[in-house]
């Protein structure tokens, strides 16, 4: 139990520091508005509803890069990284209360963006709410897992800003796909029939997949 | 010594080829629909059964060295993956001709060439990740790290055309004399591979002998 | 042989060869790259020696 009190208190930690300095979420909310205005213009009306799913994720993959950077990179001054790895808490206790931060700011900005994504397509996109709402938790956290564990790879690098996204985004292509295609389906306002249930089926397992494979070597990652 | 076992793999590549050349062009025979098209699976088959070789070679020592913290696992490590990069160009370069023949479009977005491509993306962004990292010690410990999460789309590569319909070629059976024209240009491909990653893994120890040579340099 | 689509074929196997040349000749170019660095250090050991 040690360790999911040490994992949380890491996850408060971060969302306290976050929400005080408010860096990465004015950048990712300011981002993901504008994306959302600027699509607007883009496309036609009537071809809304089929991109939806499409928009709204690259929306949410952009975003959320502002997020991840910023999470191992807001310990690299007065050494606090080094602080923490050298601390008595599992490097997975530290990984996932990082993890479990992201996502939360990462699920606010999703928040945000449905309602805009509404208001600025006309469209509709509430007709399956609570099954959209597991959709975005499990491709967020998909996105969140690698994301943070590729933060704490790339921390160090001169090219950091560029080297994460360009290491993330490939990985994460089978969870967008997979997003995407459950996204697009449910804002048209039809259950999820069985060819959407092997989707869903390839999201979760996608997740469970990287999620035990990122908690088994974040220890060789976080070394000092 | 080590130069002359290459020169010998050389030689004996080069006449492979020559008869793999020889039996492909003029000995098989033709295939109903696509005329001498189809001819190009040989190389293409090949290069990414090679590819795919290489990079669980390259999985596997990054494993072993993150279990031991050798650095001859780390040099292998990145040999071999470089090498599989290059295969792995051949492949797509030779399928996207073909498709462009017979399907009438250079790509399509079905599981096998789109987890393909992703396999090209993570193998290329690790040869990138390898040069924005200076020092050598957490280089080879983050770049095994990452090796080890892109070897997840490899399996996903080879079994998708047994997951899911895709339009790439489903798995089929071939006669037994097109079978052994792939299986020993597949041989070609393999010592063409050793070959290079015996190159590479020369240029890395040279890397560690200009590394240690600046040291003392720098030292004096 | 069937001479349908020989032209691409050729096109095929051509970039297959131009792939792994273009490789070796990255790898001729590195090396002696290296060479001349490893030659370059050596002879500034050398003269740091010498004095």
């Amino acid at each position: 139990m040690a360790f999911w009190s040490q994992t949380f208190t890491i996850a408060a930690k971060d969302l306290r520091a976050e929400l005080r300095s408010k860096e990465a979420i004015n950048a990712s909310f300011s981002f993901s508005l504008t994306i959302l205005l600027l699509f607007s213009f883009a496309f036609v009306e009537e071809a809304t509803i089929d991109i939806a799913g499409g928009l709204l994720w690259i929306v949410f993959a952009f975003a959320g890069a502002l997020i991840l950077n910023r999470s191992f990179a807001r310990e690299l001054p007065n050494d606090c990284l080094d602080a923490l790895i050298a601390a008595p808490l599992p490097a997975s206790a530290l990984f996932l209360g990082k993890a479990l931060a992201n996502l939360l700011l990462l699920l606010a900005v999703e928040a945000v963006s449905f309602p805009v994504f509404g208001v600025f397509y006309n469209a509709r996109w509430t007709g399956q709410f609570w099954t959209l709402a597991l959709v975005a938790v499990l491709g967020t956290w998909g996105f969140t897992v690698i994301g943070t564990m590729f933060s704490a790879l790339t921390v160090n690098l001169r090219l950091r800003e560029v080297m994460l996204p360009l290491l993330v985004y490939p990985v994460m292509i089978p969870c967008l796909m997979a997003a995407m295609k459950l996204t697009g389906h449910l804002i048209g306002g039809e259950p999820l029939d069985a060819e959407m249930m092997v989707w869903m089926r390839f999201l979760i397992g996608f997740d469970v997949i990287f999620t035990a494979l990122a908690l088994a070597l974040v220890d060789v990652v976080l070394v000092s | 010594m080590r130069n002359k076992l290459v020169y010998i793999l050389g030689a004996l590549v080069a006449v492979l080829f020559v008869r793999n050349l020889y039996v492909i062009l003029n000995v098989l025979p033709d295939e109903a629909n696509q005329g001498a098209m189809y001819r190009i699976m040989f190389f293409h088959i090949p290069s990414w059964w090679t590819a795919g070789l290489a990079l669980t070679v390259a999985g596997v020592t990054s494993g072993l060295y993150l279990a031991t913290g050798k650095m001859k696992y780390d040099a292998i490590s990145v040999s071999v993956t470089e090498v599989a990069v290059a295969f792995l160009c051949i492949g797509m370069t030779t399928g996207m001709i073909w498709a462009r023949i017979i399907w009438g479009i250079w790509w399509t977005w079905d599981a096998r060439l789109t987890s393909a491509l992703i396999c090209v993306l993570l193998y290329g962004g690790y040869l990138i990740l390898r040069n924005g990292i200076e020092d050598p010690t957490s280089r080879a410990r983050i770049s095994a790290a990452f090796n080890i999460f892109a070897f997840v789309d490899v399996p996903i590569v080879w079994y998708s055309i047994r997951w899911w319909r895709t339009q790439h070629p489903q798995p089929m059976s071939l006669p037994p004399e097109m079978w052994s024209a792939l299986l020993w240009n597949w041989l070609a491909l393999i010592l063409l591979m050793i070959i290079f990653i015996k190159m590479r893994l020369r240029q890395e120890e040279m890397r560690r002998e200009v590394d240690g040579l600046r040291r003392l340099a720098h030292a004096i | 042989m069937d001479e349908r689509n020989f032209q691409y074929m050729f096109y095929g196997f051509s970039a297959a060869w131009v792939v792994i040349v273009i490789y070796a000749l990255t790898l001729f170019a590195r090396e002696s790259k290296i060479k001349a660095e490893i030659d370059r250090l050596k002879s500034m050991l050398e003269e740091k020696d010498r004095k």
